[in-house]
């Protein structure tokens, strides 16, 4: 099992992460780099289209939300339309799976797994929507998943809402009447301590994430 | 000799793949462990590569098609090759390398085990190019899967699947469009800043033994000067959806006569619900300006009346839609109402049944609400609001009564309706509830 290197980058702009991403995966399918690597991040309000997106999952036209000073992104990953902001721990492991299972289903659902673990040590009881990928607690989604994988190497990841001002899926998901509801650890926890929360929470994941993939070895962070 | 491309299993548990994005065109040259194309599975999206060389040969799917693991999506083969058509490109789309007419040659390589086709006959005498190839051999042509739609002329272009959605769904050729993405790709962006040629979205068809009239469903006017000044001041001062809301008070006396009335002459149980729904309905066949969708730059107005019905459930809130509902009894309306309410809360509607509304119905009366103003559902441009029925003291021809009245409160999107526009559709209503017979008139 190769090691694990976490990088916690903070508040970084969309844009700016993808590209680390990218280059993060070149350079892992070429040998460059010779351990797997989890991005943690947070983003500026930002709304990412998968390539699953339905027209209709967007009913603010992009040159509108742009306006309103939402980023949006056409991006590789699988599934459909999903906001970043502010709150939101996004996590992007960058994994060469044939180092555990080459196998997609697996990885979403260990991808899940690891938020699953997380949350139970805030005695949130989330599980798995059978057929809709992310996680759930008693029917609300806590948080969205979706990856794109070239030569068993994983890029984009999950998104947990923390802290995340909900109101900003309205924007995608229009409120009122939409099938999915929106929560978060703080919503559900009836928490406000935004700060402290969010640096509990990353920890958690991050020691959720290396006993579901079986990493033993914390490598240290240094700066992307 | 050619090489067949089928969709791979990228996880034990894969049973079909959603084909994304072709990256490689019909008859480009492709290298071993070059990317053909992008699979999507769950929420996963890996690369399909190539595990031969050669030409392309030819795309046996659309982007956009779900495929069963192991079926054909692809052949690659040696340029000018001629291939086996086994779902058959339609006939006006002509790519390089299969010119003349089409001969049989079955594929002789392959990378991995098809599973068997009951689909595609593994081979094929030789069929006229241009004619279905089922009348040339007799057999009845393959049922199962309809031949794909005929490529647009932009069949090459580079363009991401969310702009070929768009593009598909205004009527916009994507070949006539500038791509601004990576090398000149056409992104959802410059479909997004280009215009409309035609429209063509709307609703699933009805799944209901409603006779629906002939005739376009709707019908989509372009914007004026005026509706665009008052859609952009009006989106400026409250959010992309500038609201306003209108309240009135309806007398139910009548309404509950006339049920009860049904009840007593053994008609099955109606609810307030089911006559406020076949209400609305009438009332916005009365003021189609108000059974409208917003669509940034024209409003659809719409000429079938589909109304939607929020349901609170486990999960939140689904709005399934009574489709052609003015067109129903209210018998009909009640019993679908209940069965789609009843499915909703199992979480068992098909996406069909709670998408394309034309305007929605939120009742919180049930859960003793007086009042309340509910959130629009784009893009819809209104919605209902149905507070409780309650005995309230009014006055009521020259003294106090004690009269069972409800509130009623519409959430209007002003870029479509006006506020006398909403007050005319709202006394309607409040006339056909506190009248129903003129509900028939």
């Amino acid at each position: 099992m190769s090691p694990l290197r976490i990088e916690d980058l903070g508040c970084r702009p969309y844009a700016e992460v993808l590209e680390l991403q990218r280059e993060l995966r070149r350079r892992r399918i070429e040998g460059e780099l010779d351990e797997d690597v989890l991005l943690l991040v947070e983003h500026p309000p930002v709304i990412t289209l998968g390539r699953g997106t339905r027209t209709s999952s967007l009913p603010i036209s992009p040159a509108e939300l742009r306006r309103h000073g939402v980023e949006v992104f056409e991006v590789e990953r699988g599934g459909d339309v999903t906001f970043h902001g502010p709150g939101q721990l996004v996590g992007y492991p960058i994994l060469d799976l044939r180092g555990h299972r080459q196998d997609l289903h697996w990885y979403l659902r260990s991808l899940e797994d690891v938020l699953i673990g997380a949350l139970g040590h805030f005695r949130i009881e989330a599980d798995r929507n059978p057929g809709l990928t992310g996680v759930w607690t008693a029917g609300r989604k806590i948080a969205s998943i979706g990856i794109h994988v070239k030569q068993w190497v994983t890029l984009h990841g999950f998104a947990l809402n923390v802290t995340t001002d909900l109101d900003r899926f309205d924007l995608i998901v229009p409120c009122g009447i939409r099938q999915v509801v929106m929560t978060s650890v703080a919503a559900e926890l009836l928490r406000a301590d935004s700060e402290g929360l969010m640096a509990e929470v990353r920890e958690r994941v991050a020691g959720s994430f290396c006993d579901v993939f079986g990493y033993s070895v914390i490598a240290g962070s240094g700066t992307a | 000799m050619s090489t067949k491309v089928v969709m791979e299993a990228l996880s034990p548990t894969m049973e079909e793949g959603r084909l994304v994005e072709w990256k490689k065109q019909e008859g480009e040259a492709v290298a071993v462990g070059d990317v053909l194309a992008e699979v999507e599975t769950d929420k996963a999206v890996m690369e399909l590569v190539a595990r031969a060389g050669g030409t392309l040969l030819k795309q046996v799917v659309q982007a956009g098609t779900t495929v069963p693991v192991s079926e054909l999506v692809a052949v690659i083969g040696e340029p000018g090759e001629k291939v086996e058509g086994p779902a058959g490109p339609p006939a006006d789309r002509e790519a390089p390398g299969k010119k003349a007419a089409a001969r049989t040659q079955p594929a002789e390589s392959q990378a991995t085990q098809p599973t068997p086709d009951r689909n595609r006959p593994t081979s094929m005498p030789p069929a006229s190019p241009a004619g279905p190839a089922a009348d040339t051999n007799g057999q009845p042509a393959p049922a199962s899967r309809p031949p794909p739609p005929a490529a647009p002329s932009g069949g090459r272009v580079k363009a991401s699947p969310l702009a070929r959605r768009m593009a598909a769904e205004r009527g916009i050729d994507i070949a006539t469009l500038p791509g601004s993405g990576p090398e000149g790709r056409v992104v959802a962006r410059d479909v997004e800043e280009s215009r409309p040629t035609a429209a063509k979205a709307g609703p699933a068809a009805p799944a209901t033994a409603v006779r629906v009239p002939a005739g376009q469903p709707y019908q989509d006017v372009p914007l004026s000067q005026i509706r665009k000044t008052i859609a952009r001041r009006l989106a400026q001062s409250i959010g992309p959806i500038p609201t306003f809301y209108l309240t009135t008070e309806v007398d139910m006396e009548r309404a509950r006569e006339a049920r009860e009335g049904l009840l007593a002459a053994g008609g099955e149980k109606v609810s307030f619900n089911d006559i406020i729904l076949k209400a609305v309905a009438l009332a916005l066949r009365r003021h189609p300006e108000c059974n409208a969708w917003w669509q940034d730059d024209h409003i659809r107005y719409w000429n079938e009346v589909h109304v939607s019905m929020a349901v609170a459930i486990d999960e939140g809130l689904i709005t399934p839609v009574i489709r052609h509902t003015d067109l129903k009894s209210l018998r009909e309306i009640s019993a679908e109402s209940r069965d789609l309410a009843g499915r909703a809360r199992e979480r068992k509607l098909a996406p069909e049944e709670y998408t394309g509304g034309t305007f929605s119905v939120s009742n919180l009366g049930m859960l003793d609400i007086d009042e309340f103003t509910a959130v629009i559902n784009p893009p819809e441009a209104g919605i209902l609001a149905v507070g409780r029925m309650a005995e309230r003291p009014v006055a009521h021809e020259g003294a106090v009564a004690i009269r069972r009245r409800m509130r009623l409160t519409m959430s209007c999107d002003h870029r479509v309706i006006d506020g006398a526009t909403g007050a005319r559709f709202l006394q309607t209503l409040k006339g056909m509830l506190e009248n129903p017979l003129a509900m028939v008139y």
